[in-house]
């Protein structure tokens, strides 16, 4: 009987004593939240009002005609986004992004690597060359491509009267999206170039030890062993470059005077969207675009996580 | 020392309300709070685009404006010119937040949706302060009618010239005797300068700067030329395109010809090379106090009329009334009276090199003694301007359209017969469609003078 009381009150109690616990979770979880979420909540206040608004009132005008007054709108359905599809200056300026990417993300992620591996190496004035590769990144984008306007000027350049050169960098089309993107190399190699180092630094020694005890010379241990390791940073820098470049706007404009680039041939995505919102006056247009522009950022973005994701399980 | 019983978490209380209530006080400074103090009656916002020299001078004027006008407060900005400018100026249009006063090319005003966007002009209190229609060149004030009102009142004419140093050409023997160069009426004629001044130029130098590389130069010398062949753009009613190819493609192989025959280096800076003893170069009335500053012995015509008749092309600076809700009392006055004065007082501003458009001003003795400026004032008689709709003036809808297809001719990637038909093809286009301010096509647009 006894026992049998116990084990009912010990039965009841049980689920009672859960549930105390569940309570007091859930009251911790609420403080918790009441807490964390003060202080999250200036960060949160800021991304709705500056991004999350913004996006969904994008969304909205990329379905009407509004002009840059902001009044007398009315909705037009899908007709900006058929109006984009068949415009051929939105297409030129959308290959002009690509084609910057594809020059821009190989050679920064092998520049990256490559400095990275030398400051590592170097024993000498270390300090000297992590500030020399890093510093151009802190560096304003408008100063920076003012700067290299002036060294690749055709008859009063620098570039060209060092290698003896008579090239027109910037004023033909051939060459002006790799002016460009030499200026984008050497201004933002830095970030991506200290993503590697801190890498490298982190990589344990014993490695290292323990296959030169194998007999591993310095080509293999820097197949077998540096290259693997980083395997994680090269992706994160490839993501990153690919989404920094694809938006490819200032320092193109600055160093094309504000114009479109000799024959229209550096007018990127982001910088035709801005001509058709600020001087066509066409914000619906320019926000549909903006928004298709959203979406290929998007698809690029999760393609490549799809794809790292799918390469990992496989390597398991 | 100190208040002991102030904590830490108190003080950064208080410095935090002293901040907050800082920035309000300063937010209210900017609105109203310096009329007062000022002790004006009357305050008037004025919104410039004018910058370096331009807004050096335009300051100078204002201040002896405020001097003369103890009871007018001047409140005056300086805003980036071009696109920015003009969206900041319909968007405050817009909310009703407009300044009382600003500026704007006159090429723009058709497409700043007069009536919505832009208050027009009471002519009798322009009257009143000293400014009327026949102190002006009739085809400039035409073209700030709209609708038979007057939206924009213009300041100045500029023009691109053809500036030349007198040293060079005096040794190639291209001076007259008066000191000038000598007259060029035919493309032949004015290659053939080309060719002289470049033998006797600096070498390494080019003998012109062209802007080949330059969207909105190069559209306006295209415009020039044009004009000089006597080319159209549309019909009076804006209904039909009368853009003629085949004297387009003339003027696109005459910009070419400069590059082909070894006369520019595409890109090289046109000023600067100027100065260093290029003989030519094509550039802005704007440049003026820079070459005069540099002490060049240097002359300014307007572009030579290698087609036959002169025509430069021109844009103005011009004086509007953005759109206000309640317009009208003491400070829609002042706002007329301050812009009277700055029309009627332009010798200072045709230091800055620009062509005064109220003609009392170009008849004075002081003007008359102005160089290299009454070598060009005939510009103002043989205006080269761009057509009369929403979608044209000073880096309009047009002028990003159609400088870019210019430029990819005179660089010598497309061929300009090719490049003529691009450009009539975006004018269809462009009259075509609806002006995104008011929903209008440039025929329905009320252009009418």
């Amino acid at each position: 009987m006894t026992t049998s009381a116990h084990m009912t009150t010990g039965a009841v109690a049980a689920p009672a004593r859960a549930r105390t616990a569940a309570a007091t979770a859930t009251v911790r979880r609420k403080q918790g939240f009441q807490h964390g979420g003060w202080f999250v909540a200036p960060f949160l206040a800021l991304f709705v009002l500056f991004v999350i608004w913004p996006l969904l009132r994008g969304v909205y005008l990329s379905f009407t005609d509004a002009n840059i007054s902001g009044d007398g709108a009315s909705f037009v359905g899908l007709d900006n986004y058929r109006e984009a599809l068949g415009d051929s200056a939105m297409w030129d300026a959308l290959g002009h992004s690509a084609y910057f990417t594809l020059l821009v993300v190989p050679c920064i992620t092998v520049l990256a690597f490559l400095l990275a591996m030398l400051a590592h190496h170097i024993e000498r004035g270390k300090w000297l060359w992590r500030l020399c590769f890093f510093v151009p990144f802190l560096l304003p984008s408008t100063v920076a491509a003012n700067m290299f306007q002036w060294l690749f000027t055709q008859g009063i350049g620098l570039v060209n009267e060092t290698f003896g050169l008579d090239t027109p960098w910037l004023t033909d089309k051939s060459y002006a999206m790799l002016a460009i993107v030499i200026e984008t190399l050497w201004w933002t190699v830095g970030f991506s170039f200290l993503l590697y180092l801190a890498a490298l630094q982190g990589i344990p020694d014993h490695l290292y030890e323990a296959a030169k005890l194998d007999g591993a010379n310095a080509w293999h241990r820097m197949v077998h062993i540096t290259l693997p390791m980083l395997r994680h940073i090269t992706g994160l820098v490839i993501a990153l470059q690919i989404l920094a470049s694809l938006q490819l706007f200032d320092q193109a404009v600055v160093m094309m005077d504000f114009g479109p680039g000799p024959e229209v041939s550096t007018r990127s995505f982001v910088q035709y969207t801005l001509e058709q919102g600020f001087t066509s006056y066409r914000v619906g247009y320019a926000s549909a675009m903006s928004i298709i522009f959203f979406v290929i950022i998007a698809v690029v973005a999760l393609a490549r996580m799809w794809l790292l994701r799918t390469r990992e399980e496989g390597g398991r | 020392m100190g208040r002991p019983d102030l904590s830490r978490r108190q003080l950064l209380a208080a410095a935090g309300g002293l901040s907050v209530a800082a920035s309000f006080g300063f937010a209210a400074l900017g609105t109203g709070a310096d009329a007062l103090a000022s002790g004006a009656d009357t305050r008037v916002r004025y919104w410039n685009l004018f910058s370096g020299g331009d807004g050096a001078n335009m300051i100078t004027m204002l201040d002896a404006f405020r001097k003369a006008h103890p009871d007018i407060d001047v409140k005056d900005s300086t805003l980036q010119w071009g696109n920015p400018f003009y969206t900041k100026l319909a968007m405050a249009a817009a909310g009703n937040r407009a300044p009382d006063l600003g500026v704007m090319h006159m090429g723009r005003v058709t497409g700043f949706s007069p009536g919505r966007l832009l208050d027009p002009w009471d002519v009798d209190l322009l009257a009143k302060y000293g400014v009327r229609e026949q102190d002006y060149n009739p085809a400039l004030w035409k073209r700030g009618v709209i609708d038979g009102k007057l939206y924009a009142l213009p300041l100045d004419i500029h023009v691109q010239l053809c500036f030349y140093r007198k040293d060079v050409l005096g040794k190639a023997g291209l001076l007259g005797d008066d000191g000038r160069m000598i007259p060029v009426t035919s493309t032949d004629e004015w290659f053939d300068v080309l060719k002289k001044a470049k033998a006797a130029q600096k070498k390494g130098l080019q003998t012109i700067g062209l802007w080949t590389n330059d969207q909105n130069f190069q559209w306006w010398f295209f415009v020039a030329f044009y004009t000089q062949l006597g080319g159209k753009w549309f019909n009076d009613a804006n209904t039909e395109v009368l853009f003629d190819p085949d004297k387009a493609t003339q003027v696109l192989e005459f910009l070419r010809r400069h590059v082909t025959d070894g006369y520019v280096i595409p890109g090289a800076p046109t000023g600067e090379q100027f100065i260093n003893g290029a003989p030519f170069t094509w550039e802005g009335n704007w440049s003026v106090p820079v070459f005069s500053g540099a002490k060049l012995d240097y002359g300014a015509t307007p572009l030579p009329p290698v087609f036959g008749r002169p025509a430069t092309h021109a844009e103005s600076h011009a004086f509007v009334l953005p759109h206000q809700a309640g317009r009208g009392g003491a400070t829609n006055e002042g706002a007329h009276e301050l812009a009277a004065y700055v029309v009627t007082h332009a010798l200072q501003w045709a230091a800055g090199g620009h062509i005064p458009a109220y003609t009392p001003t170009l008849s004075t003795a002081a003007y008359k003694k102005l160089t290299p400026q009454n070598e060009y004032v005939s510009a103002m008689d043989h205006q080269a301007t761009e057509p009369k709709v929403w979608f044209a003036g000073s880096t309009g809808v047009l002028a990003q359209d159609l400088g870019p297809v210019v430029v990819s001719s005179t660089m010598g990637s497309a061929k300009p017969d090719k490049v003529a038909q691009t450009m009539k093809s975006h004018l269809t286009k462009l009259l075509a469609s609806k002006n995104p301010m008011d929903g209008r096509t440039a025929a329905q647009g009320g252009a009418v003078a």
